[in-house]
């Protein structure tokens, strides 16, 4: 009886805690502002990365050291989600003040009204700017963003594994099945409709490799010979069980950093990451050895959230970010990625990463990863692709019926 | 004699089988935490912990941000396990008692509202949220979560009350006895397993919530475990021993708040099942 009257007790003075504890704690918000400092949120999925994200938070100490007026501090919005969940912020009028994108959310963003104009914000003419990957940055004449990173696809290869990279498509396939036994993979990529973004990522170099893209400019061609033959090659690997089927990209990446996976496709911020989570793994890079020497590129912009209350103070670190010394230290940061302005890499930077000039050598040959002409569409024709692709390799259906089902639903969704 | 025992033997290696199933995901996690690098992708798994690794649970602690996640997922569940049973146990006796136009409706309503995703509802509720000011705060996921776990809640506990008879009432009322009063002193402690099973699936519920909490809370120091946990998934890496070290912490308190409420919800099974 006493047993019980503890018990009914203790459950008494749970719930009395609790009420009191999400009483008192119910109303936390952050202020804006106070002590004449306007705090302001960054958010990027960046700051998650092993490697990349301690170094960028320091980056935006560095800032924060730098003058009085503004504070920025990292928002901490999961990568899984990342898009969804600041467009729904944003959608509804708050969310982060600076936001870093990819290429597919950014002009949905922009095409929603929910990015503010940059023209009265930078003087664009003042920088030196990439020209290449800045052309997106601009919308009938109207600057959207700034590149904060630009990260072109090469082939990254474990050089314990391969001490001579494959130069042809038959190579890179022979080199995958041969390197395939016990434990080791010869090669991974994403193949589930989960991580639906980087399967499309990973599905661009194959389509763009092999000579083909997702439109004309002015028409969809998702079911071209061209891309039909690229998703094949892509259906090919899948098939032939040269990858880690059903790792997602968060543990194969791990397992190529622990000798696991010989080869893998991946942008130019993977070598930071690759030595945060191994920083004795021995790899190298080469370009991809597709037909074509076309491959997709990660452009991620900066931007200031339209409904943000401090655009004037979001701009003031857009343009501190642009600054010579701090595109230099972002560079460093980001790994072979470039950044907004045409930086020197120094000579120290080069002793430690090699094979940074085969990054800088792509770019003229890389491509955002949006759908050309259908720039605010990409997300939904995405994942329609996506959906029918991984139908395809599933076994659900065969590849070029997946390709005309996909061209016909994307199709309807763009009229 | 020996068939009674190859029966209790069955018994034995049956329970073991099913404890084995239920408790191997919170195993593999513990020992995927105290994995080296080496170990996590070898080609025979390591079965059981390595306990030199064990710093990977200080680092995981180090920096305060787990023990806050932890304690904001604590002060969302409890809040929410209380407001939804706190206002459940009336509605669940005003359906099962009182009669009133719009019963049966009301009834279906609350069905229907099992039906909706989360996911359909974020954007209004955002909406609504910022109306009110709620964004960024745990009473605004207390109160999501306990409107979307409050309809389950008061079904069941109304079947309970149904099943009390009346008779006991008629007596508490012939003695004078208010409504309120029958139903915190006769209807609440017969209905008690009922209500501490109600309060596991409230609590789970809001324990385990990720969309509405990515979504309305902006401040880090206000995320609950769930959406901290995600926080480790990075766009190009993730410390898969830290995920695993920050998951089993997370699994913890679940567990002990089941453990504390279990003899009640065993006892709502049982109950009625003997009659003397």
């Amino acid at each position: 009886m006493g047993n019980k009257r503890a018990h009914f007790g203790i459950a008494r003075a749970t719930c009395a805690l609790g009420l009191v504890a999400t009483l008192l704690t119910g109303c936390g918000s952050d202020g804006d502002s106070g002590g004449g400092v306007t705090k302001l949120t960054f958010a990027a999925s960046t700051f998650g990365d092993p490697g990349r994200g301690p170094l960028l938070t320091k980056w935006l100490d560095e800032f924060n050291q730098s003058q009085t007026k503004v504070q920025v501090s990292a928002a901490a919005v999961p990568y899984p989600t990342f898009g969804q969940t600041v467009l729904t912020q944003m959608g509804s009028g708050k969310g982060p003040d600076l936001i870093r994108f990819d290429m597919p959310e950014f002009e949905a963003a922009s095409d929603a009204g929910l990015v503010a104009p940059l023209d009265k914000v930078i003087d664009a003419g003042k920088y030196d700017l990439l020209k290449q990957p800045d052309q997106f940055m601009v919308h009938d004449g109207v600057r959207h963003g700034v590149i904060f990173e630009a990260s072109n696809y090469a082939m990254f290869y474990n050089a314990d594994l391969i001490p001579t990279p494959p130069t042809t498509y038959e190579q890179f396939t022979s080199t995958a099945k041969s390197l395939t036994k016990g434990d080791v993979f010869g090669l991974a990529f994403r193949q589930t409709e989960a991580e639906e973004a980087g399967v499309w990522q990973d599905i661009f170099n194959y389509v763009y490799g092999f000579g083909g893209a997702w439109s004309d400019g002015k028409n969809l061609t998702i079911n071209s010979p061209e891309n039909l033959k690229g998703l094949q090659a892509f259906k090919d690997l899948y098939d032939a069980n040269v990858i880690p089927r059903g790792a997602d990209a968060a543990t194969f990446r791990r397992m190529f950093a622990e000798g696991k996976v010989g080869m893998e496709l991946n942008n130019g911020g993977y070598v930071t990451a690759t030595r945060g989570q191994n920083a004795k793994l021995n790899f190298n890079v080469a370009p991809i050895p597709f037909p074509v020497r076309k491959q997709g590129a990660i452009l991620a912009p900066i931007v200031i959230n339209e409904a943000s209350e401090g655009k004037d103070e979001a701009g003031t670190f857009i343009k501190w970010a642009l600054e010579p010394q701090n595109q230099v230290k972002l560079q460093e940061i980001l790994g072979a990625s470039s950044v907004a302005t045409t930086t020197q890499r120094s000579a120290e930077a080069l002793k430690a990463t090699p094979f940074l000039p085969v990054f800088d050598g792509l770019t003229e040959t890389s491509l955002p990863q949006i759908v050309l002409g259908f720039e605010a569409k990409t997300p939904d024709i995405r994942k329609v692709v996506v959906q029918n692709v991984v139908a395809a390799l599933q076994g659900k259906a065969d590849l070029k019926s997946a390709l005309d089902r996909a061209q016909q639903q994307a199709s309807e969704l763009v009229r | 004699m020996r068939r009674f025992r190859f029966g209790v033997t069955a018994r034995i290696v049956a329970v073991l089988v099913v404890l084995g199933v239920a408790v191997f995901p919170l195993y593999w996690m513990f020992v995927t935490a105290l994995s080296s690098n080496s170990d996590l992708f070898a080609d025979q798994p390591r079965l059981t912990p390595d306990l030199g690794q064990f710093g990977v649970f200080v680092d995981a602690l180090a920096e305060g941000k787990a023990a806050g996640w932890l304690l904001n997922s604590l002060i969302i569940a409890v809040g929410t396990m209380v407001l939804s049973v706190g206002l459940g146990i009336p509605l669940g006796y005003a359906l099962s008692r009182f009669s009133f136009w719009g019963k049966a409706v009301l009834t279906v309503v609350l069905l229907f509202t099992q039906m909706l995703p989360e996911a359909l509802m974020v954007v209004p509720l955002f909406a609504l949220f910022r109306r009110f000011e709620l964004l960024d705060s745990l009473t605004g996921l207390v109160l999501v979560n306990s409107a979307f776990v409050l309809p389950i809640v008061a079904l069941i506990l109304k079947g309970a009350i149904d099943g009390i008879p009346k008779e006991l009432e008629e007596a508490a009322r012939a003695d004078g006895a208010r409504p309120f009063t029958t139903l915190t002193r006769i209807n609440v402690p017969l209905i008690a397993p009922s209500i501490a099973a109600t309060a596991v699936i409230a609590f789970f519920h809001a324990w385990n919530e990720y969309v509405f909490a990515v979504t309305f809370i902006f401040n880090p120091d206000l995320q609950p475990a769930s959406v901290g946990i995600a926080n480790f998934i990075g766009e190009l890496g993730t410390p898969i021993q830290t995920v695993m070290a920050v998951a089993f912490l997370f699994t913890l308190p679940a567990v002990a708040f089941y453990l504390l409420v279990q003899k009640y919800v065993v006892s709502g099974m049982t109950a009625g099942a003997v009659k003397g």
